[in-house]
């Protein structure tokens, strides 16, 4: 089972290069789009290892953003805690929520796991506007601090008040978060989460086990959407239940598939697609959720592997074999 | 205080409560039965079918019993559609993308809902919706009672038609075994799209019942979606009986939880006792095992 | 001691008992095969010796600890493994993958120590391809190592699914109908190969069709009714025995034999 990293390691650096490179020359507007795109295509990461490679489809990211982002919320602006304890605090409370709810939603299997992860999500996004004392109701919470002025070596200090320096924060953390990703799938733990979407009784008859193995993956997965939540709080400075909403949750969904669940340049594809198109074209965002549901059922039907899976087929990847990644070493 | 008077009121607007999860509940379990697809958007169909009947009453001064049969009509038509230019084509694709299909399903019709119908509330009125009916110290609204009534007499008619009918007891064998049935020769297409059509006819049948008296709004199909499919897990997976039992208790608990408690939490609550089910008995309270291979 | 040991096994479905009452033992070395009409519970037997099921009631006791109730990887992890009736393999793998999966629940892993690559992991994977390789030698799959799964033959794959399964290291190893749907040619190499396996120390208990096979490899053999046990003994007991003739046959043939 290779998972090669789209084709190679090197057809990242160029990426990685424009993207360091592009932004300190495009205006204001284009960057905090850039930003947002960052945050989302983290979702996306976070829904991959989940779905796209432990085949179990989550439409509860949304809440763990959610809560990633309250919990940095309150503990900045209501108890006073400094950027970075507030930031690990609340990305442990996300992976804890992930841990939690896992334990009873991981023993049902298909359409029964996604219906529980989405009332999840509905219950939290309940939460978020009805126990106003605690978040602020629809009105939310203000006043998220961005991350603490990091001391440069020539003198002088870095501060992440303006866009750009904002943006390479969030863009570091995608990279830490693609890495992350890239190495977990191809351990052997990531061979469990695989052999799991391949087929979980089989998987279970050969002495793994699958719940807990499944578990991890949920935990993981919904730090790494705590991750998301907490960037984009400290981003925009404000945040309200609506970023939660599932309806969110679902628009990762459509992001990851069309972009090709289960590749690392999926989410990145289908990020872009969906998010940079629309805002491209001016569409108006009441009808963002529909055109989304639009362009994915037509995926579906069509090309149900995403842009990414798509290309590989393209390149004549229907292969009688191949050489096990094992093998060689 | 808990008084006797206000106990029996909740447990009388639980049953009408109870009663649209069991229209719900039923149409998720035959479309799941039949087609294993898990019909996401039901919740979201049962507000179509209460805009619908609502647009029909309010705009065209249509009259309501009028609009609940066309309404029924217009869904159950909705569910030829979606099986033949949706389902239908992904009949033997892997099944998590079935999954996928429905949920973006979800996303199309919520997105035109938000669109079309806009996010204030209506307020769907028919002649006797105001009317309410006191019998001794408890008082129920007319509508309430409709939903009941309404409830028995559909749920009456399904047993009707699929014990007696031969088209029902077909639809009853391919729910039960769906390769079995089409080694019988069984039109399986056929039985497929009756099924969602009154999967999604059900979901329009109780969006027109309780719409004048609820308020409408894009939403409200959310609540009773997760509502229904709790009352699936809880009653037990792989049972009709079970579903319907299911979201008769729940509809209860939903209403005592409401009064009782707060009426904010009542949908988490309901939730909590699915999660709750998950972790001490999975198999729901008339649940069977599942099949495993 | 007998390596495994079933006492009193019920195992009902809404009203239906898929399997009633059973109580038999498997001796440590020892071939034993299960036979009956189909629906007579054979399967569902082996779902609950390995966990799939949990019973209705009764116990199941291996290599002298009460398993009963225990989840199947757990029961894998101590030694039983089994193949399914339809057979099953990872489809997209390849051969090597397959049975390299297999060894996961042996290979020591940690996450942090996978992901940061330490030297421990990397001697490991080393451990893990060798052995995986020497199984597919020993089931006859060598040269098939690279091909997808997909692409092999049922017999292929028949013997793919149990190489994963010995990866496992079993003590007693359940094979589900491991020579249907192949012909005559590759049933003997699956017989040999079973043969082999016995050689080896492992125990094996067989569900089969195929009645001449049965016959000649089994040491002893249990007929399965209904889920109930309605004979049990060596091959040429169980062929004169009343019951499984009627059983087979249905009254009105035996009636009239």
């Amino acid at each position: 089972m290779k998972m090669p990293l789209f084709t190679k390691a090197t057809a990242w650096l160029p990426a990685l290069i424009l993207a360091i490179v592009i932004p300190p020359m495009a205006g204001g507007y284009l960057v905090s789009m850039l930003i947002l795109i960052c945050i989302w295509t983290i979702m996306c990461f976070s829904l991959n290892i989940i779905y796209g490679y432990t085949g179990q489809l989550s439409l509860g990211q949304a809440a763990f953003f959610g809560i990633g982002a309250y919990a940095f919320g309150l503990l900045t602006v209501k108890v006073n805690m400094g950027f970075w304890p507030a930031f690990f605090a609340s990305v442990f409370i996300a992976g804890l929520s992930g841990f939690l709810i896992g334990i009873p939603a991981l023993k049902l299997r298909g359409p029964y796991f996604i219906l529980v992860t989405l009332g999840f999500s509905v219950i939290v996004g309940v939460v978020l506007v009805a126990w106003v004392d605690l978040t602020g109701g629809a009105n939310g919470l203000a006043g998220m601090p961005r991350p603490s002025p990091v001391p440069l070596p020539w003198g002088g200090r870095l501060t992440f008040d303006s866009l750009l320096p904002m943006y390479y924060f969030t863009l570091f953390f995608l990279v830490l978060i693609m890495v992350f990703s890239h190495r977990l799938i191809n351990s052997l733990i990531g061979r469990r989460f695989i052999a799991i979407s391949y087929n979980e009784d089989l998987t279970e008859s050969l002495g793994i086990d699958t719940m807990s193995t499944k578990i991890l993956s949920f935990t993981i997965s919904a730090i790494m959407a705590g991750i998301a939540g907490v960037l984009y709080a400290s981003y925009n400075v404000v945040i309200s239940p609506e970023m939660a909403y599932f309806a969110r949750g679902m628009d990762v969904v459509a992001y990851l598939v069309v972009g090709g669940a289960g590749t690392m340049a999926g989410p990145i594809l289908g990020t872009l697609v969906l998010m940079a198109v629309p805002e491209l074209l001016q569409v108006i965002p009441s009808l963002k959720t529909m055109i989304n549901g639009i362009i994915l059922m037509l995926f579906l039907i069509f090309l149900p592997s995403g842009i990414s899976g798509g290309f590989k087929a393209l390149k004549g990847r229907i292969i009688r074999s191949r050489t096990s990644p094992y093998a060689g070493s | 205080m808990v008084t006797a008077v206000e106990f029996c009121q909740y447990i009388l607007n639980g049953i009408s409560q109870g009663c649209i999860y069991i229209l719900l509940a039923s149409g998720l379990t035959l479309v799941f039965g039949i087609l294993n697809v898990p019909n996401f958007a039901q919740g979201h169909l049962y507000m179509i079918g209460a805009y619908f009947g609502f647009y029909m009453v309010m705009s065209f001064g249509m009259n309501y019993w009028m609009a609940l049969i066309l309404a029924t009509m217009a869904l159950a038509f909705l569910g030829l559609l979606l099986y033949k230019f949706i389902f239908y084509p992904m009949r033997d694709v892997p099944e998590v993308n079935l999954f996928v299909a429905a949920m973006a399903l979800l996303m199309i019709i919520e997105g035109a809902a938000l669109f079309f119908f806009g996010t204030e509330t209506k307020w769907f009125v028919v002649p006797y919706s105001r009317h309410v009916v006191t019998f001794g110290p408890f008082a129920l609204p007319l509508q309430r009672i409709i939903v009941i009534l309404g409830t028995l007499v559909v749920m009456i008619a399904l047993q009707i038609f699929i014990k007696k009918t031969m088209i029902g007891a077909t639809l009853e064998a391919t729910a039960q075994q769906r390769e079995g049935a089409m080694l019988c020769g069984i039109k399986v297409t056929s039985v497929s799209a009756l099924a969602f059509m009154i999967g999604t006819g059900l979901a329009g049948i109780a969006g027109v019942l309780i719409g004048p008296a609820v308020l409408l709004e894009p939403t409200m199909g959310m609540g009773p979606l997760l509502v229904a499919f709790s009352a699936v897990v809880f009653g037990g997976m792989g049972s009709i009986a079970g579903a319907v039992l299911g979201a008769f208790i729940l509809g209860l608990v939903e209403s005592l939880a409401s009064g009782y408690i707060s009426a904010t939490y009542s949908l988490t609550f309901v939730f909590g006792i699915m999660i709750l089910t998950l972790l001490f008995r999975p198999k729901g309270l008339l649940g069977r095992e599942v099949w495993r291979p | 001691m007998p390596v495994l040991e079933v006492i009193g096994l019920t195992k009902r479905f809404g009203g239906l008992a898929a399997v009633e009452d059973l109580a038999f033992n498997i001796q440590t070395g020892e071939l034993l095969s299960i036979i009956g009409p189909n629906g007579a519970g054979k399967t569902t037997l082996f779902n609950l010796l390995t966990g799939f099921y949990s019973p209705t009631s009764g116990k199941i006791i291996f290599n002298g600890i009460d398993i009963t109730g225990y989840k199947p990887h757990r029961i894998i992890r101590s030694g039983m493994s089994r193949t399914f009736q339809l057979t099953s393999v990872f489809q997209r793998s390849t051969v090597l993958d397959n049975v390299i999966i297999g060894q996961m629940s042996h290979a020591r892993v940690g996450l942090i120590g996978s992901i940061f690559g330490i030297p421990a992991a990397g001697r490991e994977k080393k451990k893990v391809i060798e052995r995986a390789k020497e199984i597919l030698s020993f089931v006859g799959l060598e040269d098939k190592r690279d091909k997808i799964a997909a692409g092999l033959t049922e017999e292929a794959r028949k013997r793919l699914s149990i190489a994963s399964a010995l990866a496992t290291e079993p003590k007693l190893l359940l094979l589900d109908e491991p020579a249907a749907g192949i012909n005559l040619e590759e049933t003997s190499g699956i017989i040999d190969l079973i043969d082999r396996i016995r050689k080896t120390g492992v125990t094996i208990c067989l569900i089969e069709h195929k009645m001449k096979m049965v016959m000649s490899i089994s040491d002893r053999i249990i007929v399965l009714s209904y889920g109930k046990n309605i004979a049990e003994g060596t091959p040429e007991e169980v062929a004169n025995n009343q019951e499984v003739i009627k059983a087979y046959l249905g009254v009105r043939d035996a009636a009239q034999s």
